[in-house]
C-alpha cells in the first residue's frame, strides 16, 4: 500500500460514525483539559487508559487518545490568555502576550489567531506524518538490539537535556526512572529484583500506578498549596476574527511556529513544551519590533499556539515508527497500544496497517472538529473555567483511583498510587523535573533487553555498539550532545579571560 | 535553592549505594555472564555519580534564604495525603460509593472549607453521578462493602 492509497483507506476508516464519534469526544475532551489548569493530556489519558479495554478496537481509543493530544494544545491557549494562567503546560509563554492582549481587548483576536495558527500547525504537522513515518519506519526496520540500545540512550539524554533548567537533574530522574523500570522480573533472568520480599512489587510497578500517581495526584497536591483563585478577563469578548492586519502579521509566525514545531517534535524528549518556548525565542528574535513581545504581540501568541500543536502531531512519528515515546503524553499513547495488544515499532505500519492510516486520517478531521469547537464556541469554553478547583480536585482523585483499581481489581494498587503522588509532591517541590522520569520508566525495559541481546550477540564485546554504522552514529550524536556544555562553557570561560586581558 | 538541592544529591545518593548494595546481594555475575544485579548495578555507580557530580555543583552558600515550605503551606497538600491515605485504605471495608461520598465530603468540609450547601450538594449529586456511570452503565467491577 502506498502512501496515497494509505491515507485514502484511513479515511474510509476515520469516517465510520462509531470513530468520527470517539474522534469528536477526543478531540471536546481535550479542549476541555486544555482550557482546565492542572489537569494536562498525559494525566486525562491516563484516566482513560482503561476504558480501552472496553471500546475494543485499538483504532477507535488511538483516535481517540490522540484527539486528546492535539485537542489540549488548543484548549490551553484560552486559559493562558483569559486568565494569564497556563491551561495547559505547553502555553506557558502565550501568558505572556495573550494576556497583555486581552487586557488591552484584544481577547478575540488573541483567541482567534491561536486557533488558526493551531489549525495550521496541527495540519502540516499530520502531513508530515503521512510522508515521513512510512519511510522511516521502513528504515528502522534495519535496527538491531545495539541500535535500539543506542537511540533509547540518545532519547533518554535528550529528555534529560531538553526537559527544565538543570540537565543534572535531568539525568538523576532518568536513572531514577530507568530504576524503577528493573522492580520485579528480571526479563531475562527470571529472577526478582527490588521486591523486599513483597507480592505486590513482583509483577513490577505498573505505568499507569506511577503516570497516575506522579502526575495526576502529585499535581493536585501542587495545586493545593495555593487557593487557586482565578482573574477572568471580564471584557466581552466580541469579534474572535482577527483583522487582515492581524493575520498580515501573524502569518510568518504560524509558519515559523510550523516548523519549529515540527522538528522539536520529532526528538525523542522534545515535544509541546518545548517547541512552544523555543517558538517564542525564535519569534523575538526575527521580530522587527522586539520591545513590543510581553506588551501584546500577536506573535507571540501565534507562533508558540502553532509550535506546540506541529509538536503534537510530529510526535507521533518516533512513537509509531521507532516505538520511542518522547512525552509523557504520547508514552501514554504507547501504553494505550501496548494495552491492545499493539507493539509500536517498525513493524506497527506493516503490520496494522488500518491502525497507523485510521489515526492519521483521524488527525485530519480532527484538526478541522477542533477549528469549529474553537472558533465559535469559545464562550462556552471560557463558562467552564467557572467550575472551582476545589470541586474538581476530589473529582480527579475518585477518577485515578477507578483508573488504577480496575486494572488488577486491588486496592492496593491505589495506595500505591498515592504514595506516588507524594514522591512527585516532593520531587516537585525541590524543582525536579518528572518527565524524563516517566519516560526513562516506559523505555527501561526496552533499553535493559537491547542492551542485553546486543551484549549476547556479541559475545560481552562492547564494541558492538560503535562498530556497526547506524548505532555508532546514534552515539556519536549522544556523545556530541554530552559535551556539548562542558564546551560552550570552556569557550565562555575563554572569551572572558580572553576579553579581560584585552581591557 | 543550594541547601535544598545539596540534601537532594545526598538522598539521590544514598538511594545510589544501596541499590548497588542490592543488586550485588541478587547477582552481579560478570560482563560475559551478566547477573540480574549486573544492570541495576551500572544503573547505581551511574546515579552515585549524577548525585556527586548534582551536589558539587551546588556547593556555597545560597544568595538568600529559600524556605522549601513556607509557613503553613504544607497544612492542605498533608491533609490531602491523609485523606486520600484514608480513602485507599477503606475502599475494600466501605465499598466504594460510601467511600467516595466520605472522600467528597471531608475533601470539600476539611480541606476546601466549602460552604455547607455547596459540600452536601457536590458529594450527594457527585456520588449518585459516579455510582450511574461506572457502575451501572459502564459495570465496572467496584469494590461492594457494607452499604451497596
Amino acid at each position: 500500500m502506498n502512501g496515497f492509497e494509505g491515507l485514502m483507506h484511513g479515511f474510509a476508516l476515520a469516517i465510520t460514525p462509531t470513530n468520527l464519534l470517539f474522534g469528536f469526544l477526543g478531540t471536546l475532551l481535550g479542549t476541555m483539559v486544555g482550557v482546565l489548569p492542572g489537569l494536562g493530556p498525559a494525566a486525562t489519558i491516563s484516566l482513560l487508559l482503561p476504558m480501552t479495554y472496553a471500546l475494543g478496537s485499538p483504532i477507535t481509543s488511538i483516535i481517540m487518545m490522540a484527539g486528546i493530544y492535539y485537542g489540549g494544545m488548543y484548549g490551553g491557549s484560552t486559559t493562558s490568555i483569559l486568565l494569564n494562567i497556563p491551561g495547559e503546560s505547553a502555553s506557558v509563554v502565550t501568558c505572556i502576550d495573550g494576556y497583555q492582549m486581552a487586557k488591552k481587548g484584544r481577547a478575540g483576536a488573541a483567541l482567534g489567531i491561536a486557533a488558526i495558527g493551531s489549525f495550521v500547525a496541527g495540519t502540516v504537522g499530520v502531513i508530515g506524518l503521512t510522508c515521513i513515518a512510512p519511510p522511516l519506519s521502513r528504515f528502522a526496520l534495519q535496527f538491531g538490539p545495539a541500535e535500539y540500545a543506542s537511540l533509547t540512550t540518545l532519547g533518554l539524554m535528550l529528555a534529560a537535556y531538553l526537559t527544565g533548567e538543570s540537565i543534572i537533574k535531568g539525568l538523576a530522574m532518568v536513572i531514577l526512572g530507568l530504576f524503577l523500570a528493573t522492580i520485579g522480573l528480571d526479563p531475562v533472568t527470571g529472577n526478582l529484583r527490588y521486591t523486599f520480599g513483597t507480592m505486590i512489587l513482583q509483577d513490577g510497578l505498573d505505568f499507569l500506578t506511577l503516570g497516575m500517581g506522579i502526575f495526576g495526584i502529585g499535581e493536585i497536591l501542587s495545586n493545593l498549596e495555593q487557593k487557586m483563585s482565578s482573574q477572568l478577563v471580564t471584557t466581552k469578548i466580541t469579534n474572535i476574527w482577527p483583522t487582515v492586519k492581524d493575520f498580515a502579521m501573524a502569518k510568518w509566525a504560524i509558519v515559523r511556529g510550523s516548523l519549529v514545531g515540527f522538528f522539536v517534535g520529532l526528538l525523542p524528549g522534545g515535544g509541546a513544551v518545548i517547541s512552544s518556548m523555543l517558538s517564542y525565542a525564535v519569534e523575538k528574535k526575527v521580530a522587527k519590533n522586539p520591545e513590543e513581545f510581553g506588551q501584546g504581540a500577536i506573535e507571540g501568541v501565534a507562533g508558540p499556539e502553532s509550535a506546540n500543536n506541529a509538536a503534537a502531531s510530529a510526535s507521533f512519528i518516533p512513537m509509531m515508527t521507532l516505538g520511542i515515546p518522547g512525552n509523557p503524553a504520547i508514552a501514554m499513547i504507547f501504553a494505550a497500544l501496548m494495552i491492545q495488544g499493539v507493539m509500536p515499532g517498525p513493524l506497527l505500519i506493516k503490520e496494522h496497517p488500518d491502525l497507523f492510516w485510521g489515526v492519521v486520517a483521524s488527525m485530519y478531521i480532527g484538526n478541522v472538529m477542533l477549528l469549529i469547537l474553537n472558533l465559535p464556541l469559545v464562550g462556552m469554553w471560557v463558562q467552564l473555567l467557572k467550575v472551582p478547583y476545589s470541586i474538581l480536585a476530589p473529582i480527579i482523585v475518585m477518577i485515578c483511583s477507578i483508573g488504577v483499581y480496575s486494572m488488577k481489581y486491588n486496592s492496593g494498587d491505589v495506595i500505591m498510587m498515592f504514595i506516588f503522588g507524594v514522591v512527585g509532591y516532593i520531587l516537585r517541590k525541590f524543582q525536579f523535573d518528572l518527565g524524563p522520569l516517566l519516560l526513562a520508566f516506559v523505555l527501561g525495559r526496552l533499553l535493559e533487553s537491547s542492551l542485553s541481546q546486543a551484549l549476547l550477540i556479541s559475545g560481552g564485546d562492547f564494541s558492538i555498539f560503535f562498530t556497526r554504522p547506524i548505532s555508532a552514529t546514534i552515539l556519536s550524536c549522544t556523545a556530541l550532545m554530552i559535551l556539548m556544555p562542558f564546551f560552550t562553557r570552556l569557550v565562555r570561560k575563554f572569551r572572558k579571560s580572553g576579553s579581560g586581558v584585552s581591557a | 535553592m543550594k541547601k535544598w538541592d545539596r540534601l537532594a544529591a545526598l538522598v539521590l545518593f544514598l538511594i545510589g549505594s544501596a541499590a548497588a548494595w542490592e543488586a550485588i546481594k541478587i547477582g552481579y555475575g560478570s560482563f560475559r555472564m551478566p547477573g540480574p544485579g549486573f544492570y541495576p548495578f551500572w544503573l547505581a555507580v551511574i546515579l552515585g555519580v549524577v548525585a556527586l557530580i548534582y551536589f558539587l555543583n551546588n556547593l556555597g552558600k545560597d544568595p538568600q534564604v529559600v524556605a522549601l515550605w513556607e509557613k503553613g503551606i504544607w497544612i492542605r497538600p498533608l491533609m490531602a495525603i491523609i485523606v486520600m491515605l484514608g480513602y485507599g485504605l477503606l475502599l475494600d471495608k466501605l465499598g466504594f460509593i460510601l467511600d467516595t461520598f466520605l472522600l467528597f465530603l471531608i475533601w470539600l468540609l476539611v480541606i476546601e472549607r466549602e460552604k455547607l450547601l455547596t459540600v452536601a450538594l457536590v458529594s450527594i449529586i457527585g456520588t449518585t453521578a459516579v455510582y450511574l456511570l461506572f457502575t451501572v452503565l459502564l459495570q465496572v467491577q467496584l469494590p461492594k462493602g457494607i452499604l451497596f
